[in-house]
């Protein structure tokens, strides 16, 4: 019982960082942090945009899933509060990490 | 008065901040540490290290327990000043009712009781004239806690972010609801004034210039925590609501007065003693049927408070409330008992909209729930709070030093040497605090006081020491005490670690790994994260002074020197 209830707080906690990571490389000034000289062509800006929505929802409902109504809402909004620091942390010292969250930066722009 | 609303939102966020930031700084750092107050505890009072227990049974180990407990010489003293003629003998003083409250982090049980006086008092507004006891013991063996020993956590941390220690006609109360009133404003003037605010969500430059980055991380800090600073604010000005206006005590006495008559006609639980002896039932048995009535409702849960009334009396009742460990109200679901025989009188019903209100903003704050993750975020969002501040500070300073210099002002310096005291003093204390617990001996006379010594003497040495060495702002540059006390805090830290090491025996391979112990490895581990970031701190700071140095012979303006 206890297992899956910590797997759903780890999943929301993960879903509200990649969520935000996904968000800030929808912005030209993050964008070029991560992937160079660029900005993401206007498609795959709203993609992020979408999915970085997409994953703080899905966030949201992992919290709602481990925790009673009460309680999720103040998990979820201190994971975001967690997770925006760690985001805007990350662009400024090891920008090349967030990489992961959308390797496909170098050939878009090669492919322009 | 202002140009424009902006202007004026700015003038408020600037020098409501300036003035309130250094107790707001204070909330925010010991309100986290208050988070953990119980497992600080267990590290200061090696003694009661042992798993959190619920409460034992009230009719075997109790009973004889509360027989022992006497008024406390401390409320002895207050209510003789209150009273007319000279107290009977304290021990003969009936006991006319007993609580105690534990939670699930708690392996030591508070407990308490009233005693009547039979003196009139002083003042005719002042009706119920009682004295009080209360004590701390262990439930395995019903031994109390010595006297003189302060529990680090729950008696010192936790009273500093919400009275500063300032008793004093509650003076530190009202500062502190005065600091929280004026942070609800900052944070509203803060927004309006934060034209970017999505766009710069996730900007952090520490390559600029110190004012850029620190002004950077002040809206980060602030527009991430946002919902938790207004929240904690907020419900802090509504837990003490009591406090702030005492409208049940003054204005409105009357009709306070005759709502709880009226409360406890409606109820049945006597407002009133009925002057009638009267036996206590068994309390175990109460106990039990409270908890089946909670497994019933699909709540199973221990006790969290339990309060018995006119003790000895045919109106005697006991109440018995749920540990709010799994929802966020603190304790809840009362069942009600008449105290001679047992019998239930009232099962509280679910709260009405109004109350579940009340009961989630108080719980919110005081989390007494069992909840690791959201634990941490707290402290997490208390230590933005504490970024947000701080880095307020440095940008209020970095703006206008260069300035004052020019001038030959000192208000910059000065900001700077209390900013200094604010950040780095603060945390110095608290860790100073925490080694002297650990290398004063156990059995010192007045421990407790000793330690606040410690506190209060480590914090005053660090502003004279920052106050001492603020001569580089005035010429535009670097303090060095920020970096100095970096490294203080660093080594204290550690020594704070490796004391408790020696003196317990509770080292960290053992509290983490051969007998796991996670309060004490917790602290450990946090006092040498802080001692970790105090030495990244320092050597960055190091490095900014180094490059300030040559250029602030040539360039005026130190803040492009800085980083030219």
């Amino acid at each position: 019982m206890a297992e899956p209830i910590w797997l759903y707080q780890a999943g929301a906690a993960a879903a509200s960082v990649v969520g935000f990571a996904w968000l800030s490389l929808a912005m030209d000034a993050h964008w070029h942090q991560v992937h160079g000289g660029t900005t993401p062509a206007r498609a795959v800006r709203a993609t992020l945009r979408a999915l970085g929505t997409a994953s703080l929802l899905a966030s949201a409902l992992l919290c709602f899933a481990a925790d009673r109504p009460s309680m999720a809402v103040l998990v979820w909004l201190m994971l975001l509060a967690g997770s925006a620091p760690l985001i805007a942390l990350t662009l400024a010292f090891r920008p090349r990490l967030l990489r992961a969250a959308w390797p496909w930066g170098d050939r878009i722009a090669r492919g322009r | 008065m202002f140009q424009s609303f902006r202007h004026s939102m700015t003038w408020l966020h600037t020098w409501f901040g300036l003035t309130l930031g250094y107790v707001l700084m204070v909330c925010f750092f010991f309100g986290s540490l208050s988070v953990f107050d119980r497992e600080i505890d267990r590290w200061a009072l090696p003694d009661t290290r042992f798993p959190a227990q619920p409460a034992p049974s009230f009719d075997q180990v109790l009973k004889p327990i509360y027989a022992k407990l006497k008024p406390h010489p401390v409320d002895l003293a207050a209510t003789r000043a209150r009273v007319i003629g000279e107290l009977p003998d304290p021990a003969t003083l009936p006991m006319s009712s007993l609580y105690y409250y534990t939670t699930h982090r708690d392996p030591v049980l508070a407990i308490g009781a009233e005693f009547d006086v039979p003196n009139k008092p002083r003042d005719a507004a002042d009706e119920h004239q009682h004295v009080h006891g209360w004590a701390t013991l262990d439930p395995r063996t019903g031994a109390f806690l010595s006297e003189g020993q302060l529990k680090l956590g729950s008696e010192f941390f936790y009273p500093m972010h919400y009275s500063l220690h300032l008793n004093w006609q509650n003076l530190g109360y009202w500062v502190v609801g005065l600091a929280a009133l004026v942070m609800l404003a900052a944070l509203v003037s803060g927004v309006v004034l934060h034209k970017k605010i999505f766009r710069e969500f996730f900007t952090f430059r520490p390559w600029k210039r110190t004012q850029r980055s620190s002004l950077d991380l002040h809206n980060l800090s602030g527009i991430a925590g946002l919902p938790f600073h207004f929240f904690f604010a907020f419900t802090g000005l509504v837990i003490f609501a009591s406090i702030y206006l005492p409208l049940a005590e003054t204005l409105l006495a009357p009709l306070h007065k005759q709502h709880e008559a009226m409360e406890a006609a409606r109820t049945g639980l006597a407002h009133e003693a009925a002057g009638v002896p009267a036996p206590l039932a068994s309390v175990d048995a109460m106990v039990a049927e409270a908890k089946r009535r909670w497994a019933a409702r699909n709540m199973p849960g221990e006790v969290g408070y339990l309060y018995i009334n006119h003790l000895g009396d045919k109106n005697g009742y006991v109440s018995i409330f749920r540990a709010g460990n799994d929802q966020v109200a603190l304790v809840g679901q009362g069942v009600h008992f008449e105290a001679s025989s047992g019998r239930v009188i009232r099962e509280d019903p679910p709260p009405s909209a109004v109350m579940s209100v009340n009961e989630f903003l108080t719980g919110l704050h005081l989390q007494h729930f069992r909840h690791w993750l959201l634990r941490w975020l707290y402290v997490l969002g208390g230590l933005l709070g504490c970024v947000c501040i701080a880095t307020g500070f440095i940008f209020f300073v970095e703006k206008r030093k260069a300035q004052h210099a020019k001038r030959g002002s000192m208000g910059s310096r000065a900001v700077d040497a209390l900013a200094v005291a604010a950040v780095t003093g603060m945390v110095i204390a608290a860790v100073a605090m925490l080694a002297a617990n650990r290398a004063l001996p156990a059995d010192l006379a007045g421990k407790g006081g000793w330690e606040e010594k410690v506190f209060w003497g480590a914090w005053l040495l660090s502003f004279i020491h920052a106050a001492a060495r603020s001569g580089p702002v005035a010429q535009g540059r670097i303090n060095p005490a920020w970096r100095e006390q970096c490294w203080a805090l660093a080594a204290l830290a550690v020594a704070a670690v490796v004391l408790n090491w020696i003196g317990t025996g509770d080292h960290l391979v053992k509290t983490l790994f051969t007998s796991t112990y996670w309060p004490v490895a917790g602290l450990d581990l946090s006092l040498l994260a802080a001692a970790a970031i105090a030495v990244f701190a320092g050597r960055k700071l190091a490095r900014h002074e180094r490059h300030a140095r040559p250029s602030t012979h040539a360039a005026p303006n130190i803040s492009e020197a800085l980083h030219g």
